[in-house]
């Protein structure tokens, strides 16, 4: 049995268009602060799990200047994953299964708007056969929405549907980039960016971090009264090849909520990484989630998505919906790979 | 990215293994406040750092913040530096060749100390002095571009004690050296 | 909980200056099969998958697990991508032991690589702009201050790589292969970075490294005999503050005393019996000697010059050739790593130090300032039974 962790700290940044700070300069207080909740002293960390990306800040060896946000100095036990921050959790929640250290930090940054995320992602394709197509973000996503469309299980009107309810919720977010109240009729008429995607249909690509503290749960009862346990924590890949997948559906993603005990309990919310409006119902289907769980309170990614912080930020954002009290079990979903080529799901527990 | 798929192979009996792909990224980044100003300050001539008061330490190019003591910097921890000092480590570089490297022949990137409350810039050019005669514990001194000639262009929030566009390198200000032994706990 | 985890299948490339026989899923793939092989298992068997290189734009993919996951055998399984510098392939060896040793997976493979030729290490360094000097520039004046502080005579850096090309001619996965190297040679060869000359720098290598690694109760049913995970360790520290010690950096003396203590190791140069140490540039041998606290200050250079660090010696250091032979950088860690638990299991070949049972593996990267180590046994109480 995996011993008991708890989220006893986060943070957030907002989420910018463009920020004028670097990303060690946005990462600094967000990590200050996760640490600061916690009621801890930095020097009090074990372990410490960083997620980031070379290629949205176009720089070799990024990520170790991110370093000086943590103040490694003295020295840390401290690992790096080239992924969404996410898996940097994961990572850190492996190394408490030791048993021997009880605090870990965890946490994603990005930087998107140097670079331009529609040249940048093609990269993450395979390099022989579809990089030099400049397959995109938005037209792997506008298949994958167009394969759903195809197949009965949403319209155009729920998508827009997903993206006025995102904004709405999002005005009570002050991390949040986009938000406002929306007429759907109006989304509706305008005009398709790549069909059948239109403009409220795609994510931003924000500069933003996150961070989170992790305890056991001892060392978690003694600084929270109102620790966030994680009870479950699983994450899949599938196959990379667009075409050789059913894009409907997320296999990837019912495996990690099998793996991570979606089902053990009744769901009262979900922070899912929607970066694109039909993705909310392929994830919902997947995890098996009903119309009665509140999904993306937050406004989701479709509001604010700071790359490599994007999933982490789901964990916080589903920490800070139970700590307020919208509910007491909830799921939070982090992605990677396009479209939701990889998943990772998280079942978080409130103590009361 | 513009796409410029170029048959490496010439020999056509040759199957083809290799195929130049070349990739084309663009980044434009804003440049950070405290970068701003302390990229102002070079083209006035002046060198600007930042010191933290808890460690004492001096951060040149200034950063916001100091990650040994984890406290944020600002305008108030502003402080300007020398422009002469010591060098206390150094490298010759023979260069490696790759797609834009423009040098050819050795150079050497050398650790300038800063007199006066410190500062320490890394990879610094050394002039008027041939690269075998370079040496730990020379007294140098900043050259100056004309004011007219100085320019922020290679100012970032990246640049590493950066001082391109403002000063052309360090040169020896024919001082007695510091003994070299002083410096060998310095290696930044 | 903490459980035993076992290395039970071993698997590397031919190291080469360029692999155009095979694509980057085929060069993963080659390692990841030879590791399958040694273990008599197959795709189906494992469970988990942990992937390190170094910085994506050295190849020009990014998050390559992506597209390499079908390569892999990773479709519906988890997958992890770690990237901590040139440490990387050994603290992706420990991030896969961790996984086995938690008890999150039965069996894990974990694999290694770069395929330089692919792309362009050097203009990747350098940001694409002029005047970039390569990892060789940073770490010279540190190589110069180490001979000034602890007095050693120029020709240990020229030892060291004599001797490593000499290890590399009995191990047939290693990119050079240079029996007949001098030391006259290597200080007559031109001066890269001062102190660095170019035989004393590692090579650009395309090549990979994998391993299974499974619980205990699964490694007894294994063909062959496993190395034992006894201990790991991963510091990082600050790359850049005035007054840090890059020469002797405190997370690399901090990170050999917590593997050696979680190992129950209390005398390194009598309990070790084999190193491999990442060794790029010649002068790190004496310089991780003393920066790991192996010996003491200014010893290194004299245990090298006896030749206590050959095959054969008190004290080998890698007896495969090491970096300086083959350096496919995000690879480089997981070679030490691997070469180490080849050792103690007998399995290493022509460069197979007689008799070893405890072995340390070591990587370090970025600006001296991120280490990965483990010690690894023939047997779980390997350590306390040199008494």
């Amino acid at each position: 049995m995996p011993i008991d962790i708890a989220i006893v700290g986060y943070a957030q940044s907002p989420s910018w268009e463009r920020s004028e700070l670097t990303e060690v300069q946005f990462l600094f207080p967000v990590i200050a602060e996760a640490i600061a909740m916690a009621g801890i002293d930095r020097r009090d960390i074990d372990f410490t799990c960083a997620g980031s990306c070379d290629y949205l800040s176009g720089q070799t060896f990024a990520f170790v200047s991110n370093l000086e946000a943590v103040g490694a100095w003295p020295p840390i036990s401290e690992s790096h994953v080239e992924m969404d921050g996410a898996w940097a959790m994961y990572e850190a929640w492996v190394a408490l299964q030791h048993g021997d250290i009880d605090l870990a930090l965890a946490f994603g940054s990005g930087k998107s708007s140097p670079g331009d995320p529609m040249q940048i992602y093609p990269l993450q394709m395979d390099p022989y056969t579809l990089t030099p197509l400049g397959a995109d973000p938005t037209s792997l996503a506008a298949l994958q929405a167009r394969a759903l469309l195809d197949s009965g299980r949403i319209t155009e009107r729920e998508m827009a549907e997903v993206a006025a309810r995102n904004r709405r919720d999002a005005v009570a977010n002050p991390y949040a980039q986009i938000s406002g109240e929306e007429d759907v009729d109006a989304l509706l008429a305008s005009p398709y960016v790549t069909a059948p995607m239109r403009d409220h249909d795609l994510p931003p690509f924000s500069d933003g971090a996150c961070a989170v503290i992790l305890a056991t749960a001892d060392r978690a009862r003694a600084l929270s009264d109102n620790p966030v346990w994680i009870r479950g924590i699983d994450h899949r890949i599938e196959i990379h090849q667009p075409g050789m997948r059913d894009l409907r559906e997320s296999p990837s993603t019912a495996a990690a909520g099998k793996g991570a005990g979606v089902a053990d309990g009744p769901v009262d919310l979900a922070e899912l990484s929607v970066a694109y409006t039909h993705q909310e119902r392929i994830l919902t289907d997947a995890l098996g989630l009903g119309a009665g769980v509140k999904v993306n309170l937050s406004g989701g990614p479709l509001t604010a998505n700071p790359m490599m912080a994007t999933g982490l930020s789901r964990v916080a954002e589903a920490a800070r919906a139970i700590q307020r009290g919208d509910g007491r079990r909830a799921v939070a979903h982090a992605t990677s790979g396009q479209p939701l080529q990889q998943n990772l799901v998280c079942v978080l527990e409130g103590e009361r | 990215m513009s796409e410029q798929p170029v048959v490496a192979a010439s020999d056509s009996e040759q199957p083809v293994v290799m195929m130049d792909y070349f990739m084309h990224l663009e980044y434009r980044e804003v440049v950070c406040p405290i970068v701003r100003r302390y990229a102002d300050a070079l083209m006035d001539g002046k060198i600007l750092g930042q010191i933290s008061p808890t460690s004492g330490l001096v951060y040149v190019p200034p950063r916001s913040y100091c990650p040994v003591s984890c406290e944020w910097l600002g305008e108030d921890h502003l402080v300007e530096l020398e422009d002469h000092g010591v060098v206390t480590n150094f490298t010759i570089v023979t260069p490696v060749q790759y797609y834009g490297q423009e040098e050819t022949e050795p150079f050497a990137k050398a650790s300038v100390l800063l007199d006066g409350p410190g500062g320490m810039l890394g990879l610094q050019d050394i002039l008027d002095l041939p690269v075998d005669e370079l040496r730990v514990g020379m007294r140098v001194e900043a050259v100056w571009l004309p004011p007219e000639e100085r320019t922020k262009d290679e100012i970032g929030n990246r640049s590493w004690g950066s001082v391109d566009g403002a000063i052309r390198g360090w040169r020896p200000t024919g001082e007695p050296d510091v003994p070299a032994e002083q410096f060998l706990d310095k290696v930044y | 909980m903490s459980q035993a985890c076992a290395i039970v299948g071993i698997g590397q490339t031919k190291h080469k200056k360029r692999r155009d026989d095979v694509s980057l899923p085929g060069l993963v793939r080659e390692a990841a099969q030879r590791a399958l092989d040694d273990a008599e298992l197959t795709w189906t068997d494992i469970d988990a998958v942990v992937l390190g290189k170094a910085p994506d734009p050295f190849e020009g993919v990014m998050m390559p697990e992506l597209s390499m996951a079908d390569a892999l055998g990773a479709a519906g399984k988890p997958i992890l991508r770690v990237h901590t510098a040139g440490s990387v392939g050994g603290s992706t060896a420990i991030v896969a032991s961790n996984l086995v040793r938690t008890g999150q997976h039965r069996r894990v493979l974990t694999v290694a690589y770069e395929k330089q030729a692919e792309g362009n290490a050097q203009w990747g360094l350098a940001g694409g702009k002029s005047g970039g000097m390569g990892a060789g520039g940073i770490f010279a004046p540190w190589m110069r201050s180490f001979i000034a502080r602890t007095g050693s005579p120029a020709h240990i850096g020229p030892m060291v790589a004599v001797k490593d090309r000499r290890n590399a001619v009995k191990n047939p996965y290693a990119h050079l292969q240079m029996p007949d190297l001098t030391i006259e040679e290597v200080m007559e060869s031109p001066m890269l970075w001062d102190p660095i000359h170019w035989h004393e720098s590692c090579p650009s290598s395309d090549g990979a490294c994998a391993m299974v690694m499974t619980t205990e109760d699964l490694a007894s049913a294994s063909p062959r005999p496993p190395a034992w995970v006894l201990s790991t360790a991963m510091r990082s520290e600050l790359g850049m503050f005035p007054g840090r010690d890059p020469v002797r950096p405190q997370a690399g003396v901090e990170c050999a005393q917590a593997v050696f203590e979680a190992a129950g190791i209390t005398d390194p140069l009598e309990q070790i019996d084999v190193s491999e140490i990442y060794v790029p540039f010649s002068w790190y041998e004496p310089m991780w000697l003393e920066g790991h606290d192996l010996v003491g200050h200014g010893e290194a250079w004299k245990l090298i010059e006896s030749g206590d660090t050959d095959i054969g010696g008190r004290f080998p250091v890698n007896p495969s050739g090491g970096v300086l032979s083959s350096n496919p950088i995000g690879a480089s860690g997981m070679l030490r790593f691997a070469e180490a638990a080849l050792q103690v299991r007998g399995m290493a070949g022509e460069h197979q130090v007689d008799g070893a049972t405890v072995a340390y593996g070591q990587a370090y990267g970025g600006a001296a300032q991120y280490f990965a180590m483990w010690v690894v046994g023939s047997t779980l109480d390997a350590v306390a039974a040199k008494g």
